[in-house]
């Protein structure tokens, strides 16, 4: 009882759910394939329309198709020009009827370019663009020295868990003061590895970060980049702050800045809503610990 | 909504909003520009941008995909409409400019309308969430170390922010250690929720196929599913159901109120977050010895 959803590029990922319990199987044809409409059990009041359509593909890995009409636009955009001109060689002017046609052309060209930077914040899209690592830089993976043992093993967990999990390729969370600093980072040659933290808590302070009082999201930042520590096409950044626990019977304005959890990738729109909603989730697990004991007084 | 239970369990669980907090569509594209500033200012790095664009395209989602649809559409029929007021011939010829002008002005006009069917087909269905029938209740053996109940409270905290996860279960060593969330309504008179019995669970295929398999097992439309028997502490309307092995000696069961409401990226960090917790458990709980677990 599977949605029959078998394509080799979708630009959403349905899954297909096996009745007896084993793992999920996203599964990828390299065939063009047909979608069928799958409303067998939806109820009659949210029917879709049932389309049944080709879904485009060549079947070359790496290609993305939704860029298609963009390129489409360029190619006819530029031949409509050339056909303009290549005609007034001829010495014949153009008929206003063909003018309005190629006016026509070339505002459906120039909304053919647009369609993928639409299509990108759809609901159900997903993003083809893949991270890159920047050349010529390595992986650091630093810790403040005086971090409790369980506090060194949540910073390392929650570090590894972002690096995977999301798009990012470098990730830096600061908790009152102490640093744990992993991935691809731009440092400076001349910064020994004993003065490592000392160089990113000062870049930290030149920028202010620790006082960031809200989420902050930069999803398309231009290659002239945004700060000196971060690697070398970073196209996307997120500074998750870390705040304190509400008191509940305290004032929810007065949220003193713990720390933050600060994220680089290397692809544009690089965290989606539920990227970011989980990242803040891990972020509260650095709340001050002192808070969460009053809570269990209960117990 | 659920305000009543939330004031009668004693472990606060730091919400203080009374409506539950999801991932919709009307989320603000990103949180930051409309942020006070600083009252000593000192974050000196840029504010960022909103994004009017994608939080336009967000709110008016159906409008969007057709758009391309109308657009090719109408610019078809203006070509054609041209050219007979023009008084050229319609004919399919590439012999003179504007001829030439109009095929490539069709090409684009039907570029739009197949690239705004793909984006109607590939709608994702929306489907609504069903409130989970049953009680909520709060039960933590009352012997576990403080780390790893601020630990457990933090993955519920988490869980049931970010997915659509109402009901949370984790079972270690053959006791339940965790009961939160909503469960099903006992039928005896008390009323109270019913409690996890670990030796039957044990018992069941589920528990023992995920153990065999040591992989998550997510069991995206519950109905389906004759193994639905064995989960009887869950709400009788629970949707779908994430069966996460801790190890080899714990499970960790999340129910959610909608249909394949978890997504990969949730089954991502829900199985990555289980090690986490393995991990957790079994530096503190080594020979710890267990009891029954007591309503608290």
């Amino acid at each position: 009882m599977s949605n029959a959803c078998v394509s080799f590029r979708p630009l959403i990922q349905l899954k297909i759910s096996n009745q007896f319990g084993a793992r999920k199987v996203i599964k990828k044809s390299l065939q063009i394939s047909a979608r069928l409409g799958n409303n067998s059990r939806s109820s009659p009041e949210n029917q879709q329309v049932n389309l049944s359509v080709l879904r485009f593909t060549f079947g070359i890995p790496g290609l993305d198709e939704s860029y298609l009409p963009r390129w489409i636009g360029y190619g006819f955009g530029s031949l409509l020009i050339l056909n303009h001109f290549a005609g007034a060689n001829l010495a014949t002017y153009a008929t206003p009827a063909q003018l309005r046609t190629e006016a026509l052309g070339l505002s459906l060209a120039a909304f053919s370019i647009t369609l993928p930077y639409l299509g990108k914040f759809l609901k159900g899209a997903t993003s083809m663009d893949q991270t890159t690592i920047p050349e010529g830089s390595e992986q650091i993976f630093v810790m403040s020295p005086n971090v409790s043992n369980a506090q060194k093993e949540d910073l390392a967990w929650a570090t590894y868990i972002l690096l995977r999990n999301t798009n990012a390729i470098a990730v830096l969370i600061s908790i009152q003061g102490q640093l744990c600093v992993r991935g691809y980072w731009n440092t400076p040659e001349s910064v020994s590895k004993t003065n490592i933290l000392d160089w990113f808590e000062r870049q930290i302070e030149i920028i202010g970060l620790s006082d960031v009082e809200g989420k902050l999201y930069f999803p398309q930042i231009s290659d002239s980049g945004l700060w000196e520590m971060l690697p070398k096409g970073t196209r996307s950044i997120l500074v998750q702050p870390v705040l304190q626990a509400p008191n509940p019977s305290g004032n929810a304005m007065q949220l003193k800045n713990e720390g933050f959890v600060l994220l680089a990738s290397s692809m544009r729109y690089a965290y989606s809503d539920k990227d970011r909603a989980w990242i803040g989730a891990l972020a509260k697990k650095f709340r001050g610990k002192s808070t969460c004991n009053t809570d269990l007084q209960g117990l | 909504m659920e305000a009543g239970s939330f004031l009668r369990s004693p472990i606060s669980v730091t919400h203080n909003q009374p409506l539950r907090r999801r991932i919709e569509s009307g989320f603000p594209r990103f949180v930051g520009a409309s942020i006070a500033a600083n009252s000593d200012g000192r974050y000196r790095g840029p504010k960022p941008r909103r994004d009017w664009v994608a939080d336009w395209v967000s709110k008016n989602d159906d409008f969007v995909r057709s758009l391309p649809i109308y657009v090719g559409g109408a610019s078809l029929l203006a070509v054609l409409f041209n050219r007979t007021v023009s008084g050229v011939a319609p004919v399919a010829d590439a012999s003179s400019s504007q001829s030439r002008a109009d095929l490539l002005t069709l090409g684009l006009a039907v570029t739009n309308i197949l690239s705004g069917l793909v984006w109607l087909s590939i709608r994702p269905k929306s489907i609504s969430m069903i409130s989970p029938e049953g009680i909520e209740c709060q039960r933590i053996n009352p012997q576990l170390p403080t780390p790893v109940v601020s630990e457990l409270l933090w993955i519920w905290e988490s869980i049931s922010d970010v997915t659509c996860c109402r009901s949370l279960v984790v079972v270690y060593d053959s006791s339940c250690i965790l009961q939160i969330g909503f469960a099903a309504k006992s039928s005896d008179s008390d009323g109270e929720a019913v409690s996890v019995d670990t030796s039957t669970l044990k018992q069941g295929s589920l528990y023992q196929g995920v153990m065999k398999s040591g992989a998550q097992n997510y069991l995206a439309n519950l109905s389906l599913y004759p193994g639905r028997s064995e989960l009887p502490f869950l709400p009788s309307n629970t949707q779908a159901v994430i069966l996460q092995p801790l190890g080899d000696r714990g499970i960790a069961i999340i129910g959610g109120d909608t249909i394949r409401g978890f997504t990969t990226s949730d089954q991502a960090w829900i199985s990555l977050i289980g090690e986490k917790l393995d991990a957790t458990l079994a530096n503190y709980l080594e020979n710890f010895p267990f009891a029954v677990v007591d309503k608290v």
